[in-house]
């Protein structure tokens, strides 16, 4: 028995317990099956962390479901350093979130569905992360986009999630239409799904083209694309971006757990994962850089005026996953890695934050409405403050070393590297901006709700109070594996970059080629417009209240266009689902389903039916016209076979 | 004979040594306990000998027998197969109270007779082979004589299987007459010899023959009605063991024609096969009676068999060894789930009393799934790879007719084994007086259970067995 399964067995034990007996038996103790599942998993997950660490790397197949020579179904673990990163990642947030849940779902009659749910869920990400072949991986990907279909649609009876849950789910198989694509192309022409055997067979493929509908495209380049097709998808970048902020009708831990820091993260693994294909093709480099670098900087415009503190945290997560995959375009993957490392904590408390807010609030989601509750909600507030900080970059926290990083491997990589740099930047200086917007319009001032909500207003419980402050620490202290050297070298430590070289195992880094004057410029405008931000932030909400108003009033068009999100919402359904309803209902439905299908699906087995009837009737039960069925049968058997004989003879 | 010559037939001698052990127990004490002992006893040492005899194999033993992998690979499964349904036996015959004892020395007779036939290579060992296995079936059939039922279908048994031997002896005749020998070697020079009057109607009635104790259409219409009448770990024997035996038989002798070159026999051998797959699957959708659906979709289950069989070559014998193995675990599992459900009021047939099983006997309403998901081909149950066996080695040999017909009738089968499921998990009607699952049966259907998946997850080991067995390393 290898313990590392235990690390997917677990979750996968409190899901089946869940969902076979949570109904009659388990019903309000749900969690306490499910949480213990998911701590015990992430203690073996540490233990094999620390494995990696000590240079034990697993790579093996368990068993191979064979069906036959040329296809073979593996089931197989790979756990090396990225693994490592992503099982620190998957497991503390997932038990922070379920022990949470524990406090924020108390009460909801589907609560052991809940819990069942974010076990299967736990599971299907570990077996993604955990995979050596494409094939796992592939399962893993669409088994946590099933979760996310379940828990965003959560709330079925309302209609607005039933609706979310379905949008995040068909949007998602455009991009996983790529995908598979992408993965039987890599089984065509390795014949194989295993990563180690096809990242040793990739020489043979360098240099080489394909011929798509008419164009040359090179091999390496149109496996990456596809496989980062469904990376765009499953990380909600541009332009398949809009299922994430509808997709937090679910309840908040899963926005904090599957819609932050795990599930859509899967994306930047992926491309992590396969990065000597993506290294084969600089054209491909080049598409993820720049989707990640505009996604960034566009969804951090639309989150500066939203007022659902949700939405704005879902843009924040767009955004911030457009800085990974700009990372991993310049060839930064370990920037990127990184970057998802302590997103996930910042990003998870946020919204277990916005979560704690809701609760005290009835549900209310407006910021407008909220205002003052920092001193109601202190362990709240401080938290959030804690998390705002780390995302806007300040020197110290998390985000700073992540960012920092990713924004110097960008200006280093020079070319298109410098563009996105500056995009980066800029949108550092947005991300500073709209955190803090939430932090001084919710947190500061007066409060603004309804005397009943005020009345109302208290801190939330215990079990939902410690995973925020837990968060909070990894949300300070989680960058600090990764302090870069000049940093370290101003503190007297070497080798500060322990998470550089412990992820360099798997992903290349570039060397980052530039004068250190060079790097701490680059830091020095960072932390810059990280302070602009919040300062204007402070300006614009605390001290000139009226600034907001003006700006709306003189810039209406800009601020209508961002208010409704670029109107791509608008636009996919003028282009995509009208058409497609339409052609649904006329071509579909009225004609091949009113009259061909239903014709064909209703009349055959009538058909069955009735021929069947007419057979019943030769099974008579009386012996001697079996007998004679059987007499028949010969004579029908002797005469064919005299008949062709005969023929043959003569012919 | 050389001493060697009995070390091979040694499992074959245990078996024999069997019956007749349980018929001199029962002499001095009569018991249904001891002579349950005996014949398990007998069957384990049986099966063990094969091990031992395997060092001597390939041999031939007389001109009867020949003792190489293949019989003895089957020999095996027979065993095995018949072992299961001791136990599921002996858990049914606590609950009525016939003389039990003779019972098992029939069940290991036609053990003993379907082994012969797997290691015949003589018209007259298969012939003899054929027969005791049909004896004890006769006896077995009709075991609980006080049902009405039994004895019909006990009658009826009789007299077609009696007609069919009658074409069968008739078959042989007329190749005798032929080929100036009744090695079933033989058989192979009709085929080279060209086409010749005897020779082909002399064929066709050996097919008619075998095609009857394979229970395919048109030969098929004794098979519901004789299942449904026997006690069921019976009908789990004659679906299973008696049919596995002569298929296996078949698919020796059989592929020893290139059927390409006798056009006939392919034609016919196809015909039969469509034949069997749509009738099995088209009747079994108008039953109510478990037992009438399990013994059409036995019916279907043999025409795939030919599809494979029809493919020829190595990849077909792997293929038919192979789905054998899942058959027969799927079937078993099936009626012993019947025999074990079995009240002291008899049978539990009907689809109605199956309503809702999952509420009272949650294990065997899921046992009883598994094997039915086996038998329509589903992921994960043995029948899945199977199936995908068979598909794969009819694709090979090009027969795309077969195989969309293959195809088609599977579907139409998905719906009587989704109907039963679908049954065991509604809401239950009323309270149906299920009798105490008896251990052996229990132990039997839970073994059975383990071996379905066991195949459909790890198909490999069986699939390795089978390969050593045909490439013989």
């Amino acid at each position: 028995m290898k313990l590392y399964l235990l690390i997917p067995a677990l979750p996968l034990a409190g899901f089946l317990i869940n969902i076979l007996f949570g109904k009659w038996f388990i019903k309000d103790k749900a969690n306490w099956i499910a949480t213990p599942a998911v701590i015990g998993s992430w203690i073996i997950a540490m233990i094999t962390v620390a494995g990696v660490m000590a240079g034990h790397r697993v790579s093996e197949d368990l068993y191979t479901w064979v069906i036959s020579d040329g296809f073979r179904v593996p089931i197989g673990f790979l756990i090396d350093q990225l693994t490592a990163v992503m099982l620190v990642v998957v497991t503390t947030v997932s038990a922070l979130v379920h022990i949470y849940s524990a406090g924020y779902m108390k009460g909801d009659k589907g609560y052991y569905r809940f819990f069942a749910y974010l076990n299967l869920f736990t599971f299907s990400m570990l077996m993604l992360i955990m995979s050596n072949n494409f094939l796992q991986l592939y399962f893993g990907w669409e088994a946590v986009g099933l979760c996310s279909y379940f828990l965003i649609g959560f709330w079925y009876e309302k209609k607005s999630a039933s609706d979310a849950g379905k949008k995040a789910f068909i949007v998602n198989r455009f991009g996983d239409f790529g995908f598979g694509l992408g993965v039987m192309l890599i089984f065509i022409t390795f014949g194989s799904l295993h990563y180690e055997t096809i990242f040793g067979k990739l020489g043979m493929i360098a240099g080489q083209s394909v011929s798509v509908l008419g164009w040359t495209v090179s091999l390496p380049t149109l496996i990456a694309l596809l496989l980062f097709c469904g990376a765009v998808g499953k990380s909600a970048q541009l332009p398949l971006h809009v299922w994430l902020p509808d997709a937090m009708e679910g309840p908040t831990p899963v926005s904090a757990l599957i819609h932050a820091a795990t599930m859509v993260t899967a994306g930047v693994f992926l491309v992590a994962r396969t990065n000597p294909i993506f290294n084969l093709s600089p054209t491909a480099m080049a598409v993820v850089g720049i989707t990640g670098g505009v996604t960034a900087l566009f969804a951090a415009t639309i989150a500066l005026v939203q007022n659902d503190i949700k939405r704005i945290i879902a843009y924040s997560t767009i955004s911030q996953l457009g800085y990974m995959f700009l990372a991993c375009g310049v060839g930064a993957y370990g920037a990127g890695i990184f970057h998802l490392y302590t997103h996930a904590f910042f990003k998870a408390l946020l919204f277990l934050g916005a979560g704690s807010v809701m609760h005290a609030m009835g549900g209310e989601l407006d910021i407008q409405k909220m205002g003052g509750l920092r001193k109601h909600m202190p362990v709240t507030y401080w938290t959030f403050l804690l998390a705002s900080l780390s995302i806007a970059g300040i020197p110290g926290f998390a985000g700073f070393f992540s960012k920092d990083e990713i924004l110097w491997q960008a200006f280093a990589s020079g070319g298109v590297g410098r563009v996105l740099w500056g995009i980066g930047t800029l949108t550092a200086l947005l991300t500073a901006f709209y955190s803090f917007r939430i932090i001084f319009v919710a947190f500061h001032g007066e409060f603004r709700g309804t005397p009943e909500q005020a009345h109302h207003l208290h801190e939330s419980p215990a079990s939902m109070a410690i995973p925020l402050v837990l968060l909070a620490v990894g949300a300070v202290a989680s960058g600090w594996v990764g302090v870069p050297p000049f940093i370290g070298e101003m503190f007297g430590v070497e080798n500060s970059n322990l998470f550089g070289a412990f992820i360099g195992h798997v992903v290349s880094q570039p060397a980052a080629h530039g004068a250190p004057g060079q790097e701490m410029m680059v830091t020095a405008m960072s932390v810059v417009v990280g302070l602009l931000g919040i300062s204007l932030a402070g300006v614009f909400y605390i001290s000139k209240p009226g600034i907001p108003k003006a700006l709306a009033k003189n810039f209406s068009g800009v601020h209508k266009l961002l208010w409704n999100k670029y109107y791509i919402d608008e636009l996919y359904n003028f282009i995509i689902i009208k058409p497609t309803l339409w052609v649904a209902k006329s071509v579909l439905v009225d004609t091949t389903d009113g009259k061909i299908i239903e014709g064909v699906v209703n009349g055959v087995p009538r058909g069955i039916g009735s021929f069947g009837q007419r057979l019943r009737k030769l099974q008579t039960g009386v012996l001697q016209n079996y007998a004679a069925m059987m007499a028949l049968g010969v004579f029908v058997f002797v005469a064919i076979a005299l008949m062709i004989l005969v023929g043959g003879v003569k012919g | 004979m050389a001493p060697d010559d009995l070390r091979a037939l040694l499992p074959f001698m245990i078996l024999a040594a069997s019956p007749v052990a349980v018929i001199l127990a029962i002499a001095f004490y009569r018991g249904h306990a001891l002579s349950f002992i005996i014949s398990i006893a007998g069957l384990l040492i049986s099966f063990g000998s094969l091990f031992y005899s395997f060092r001597y194999a390939p041999r031939a033993v007389t001109p009867l027998l020949i003792i190489d992998r293949y019989s003895l690979f089957f020999t095996g499964l027979i065993l095995l197969a018949t072992l299961a349904v001791s136990l599921i036996s002996f858990g049914y015959l606590e609950n009525r109270s016939y003389r039990r004892g003779e019972y098992y020395a029939l069940l290991l007779s036609a053990a003993l007779g379907a082994s012969t036939l797997v290691a015949s290579s003589h018209f007259a060992s298969f012939f003899l082979g054929l027969e005791i296995l049909s004896l004890s079936l006769y006896a077995m059939v009709a075991y609980t004589r006080g049902s009405r039922f039994s004895l019909e279908a006990a009658f009826k048994y009789l007299v077609l299987a009696s007609v069919s031997s009658a074409f069968l002896l008739f078959g042989m005749a007329l190749i005798y007459s032929y080929a100036g020998t009744m090695e079933l070697a033989g058989l192979a020079l009709v085929s080279r010899a060209g086409p010749s009057v005897f020779a082909t109607a002399g064929l066709a009635m050996m097919l008619v023959g075998i095609g009857f104790k394979l229970a395919l259409a048109p030969f098929h219409m004794w098979t519901p009605d004789v299942y449904e009448g026997a006690p069921a770990p019976v009908s789990a024997f004659v679906a299973t063991v008696s049919k596995g035996a002569v298929f296996a038989l078949l698919v020796r002798y059989f592929s020893a024609f290139s059927l390409h070159d006798y056009p006939y026999l392919f034609w016919v051998l196809a015909g039969i096969s469509i034949l069997s797959m749509l009738i099995g699957n088209l009747l079994a959708l108008l039953q109510n009676n478990v037992k009438r659906i399990l013994a059409y979709s036995s019916i279907s289950q043999l025409g795939y068999l030919l599809v494979a069989f029809l493919a020829s070559g190595p990849q077909s014998f792997a293929a038919v060894s192979y789905y054998l193995a899942s058959y027969f675990v799927a079937m078993l599992g099936s009626f012993g789930i019947v025999a074990v459900l079995a009240g002291p009021r008899g049978e539990l047939v009907n689809l109605e009393d199956y309503q809702g099983l999952v509420w009272n006997r949650p294990w065997l309403a899921g046992i009883f799934t598994g094997m039915l998901l086996s038998l329509a081909g589903l992921p994960l149950t043995a029948g899945f790879i199977a199936k995908f066996y068979i598909v794969s080695a009819g694709v090979q040999a090009g027969q795309w007719a077969l195989v969309l017909v293959l195809a088609a009738s599977s579907v139409i089968g998905l719906f009587y084994y989704v109907r039963v499921i679908a049954a065991m998990y509604s809401k239950r009607l009323e309270a149906v007086p299920y009798g105490e699952v008896p251990v052996g049966g229990g132990i039997a259907v839970a073994v059975l259970t383990v071996a379905l998946l066991w195949l459909g997850i790890w198909p490999s080991t069986l699939i390795g067995i089978i390969q050593r067995m045909i490439y013989g390393n």
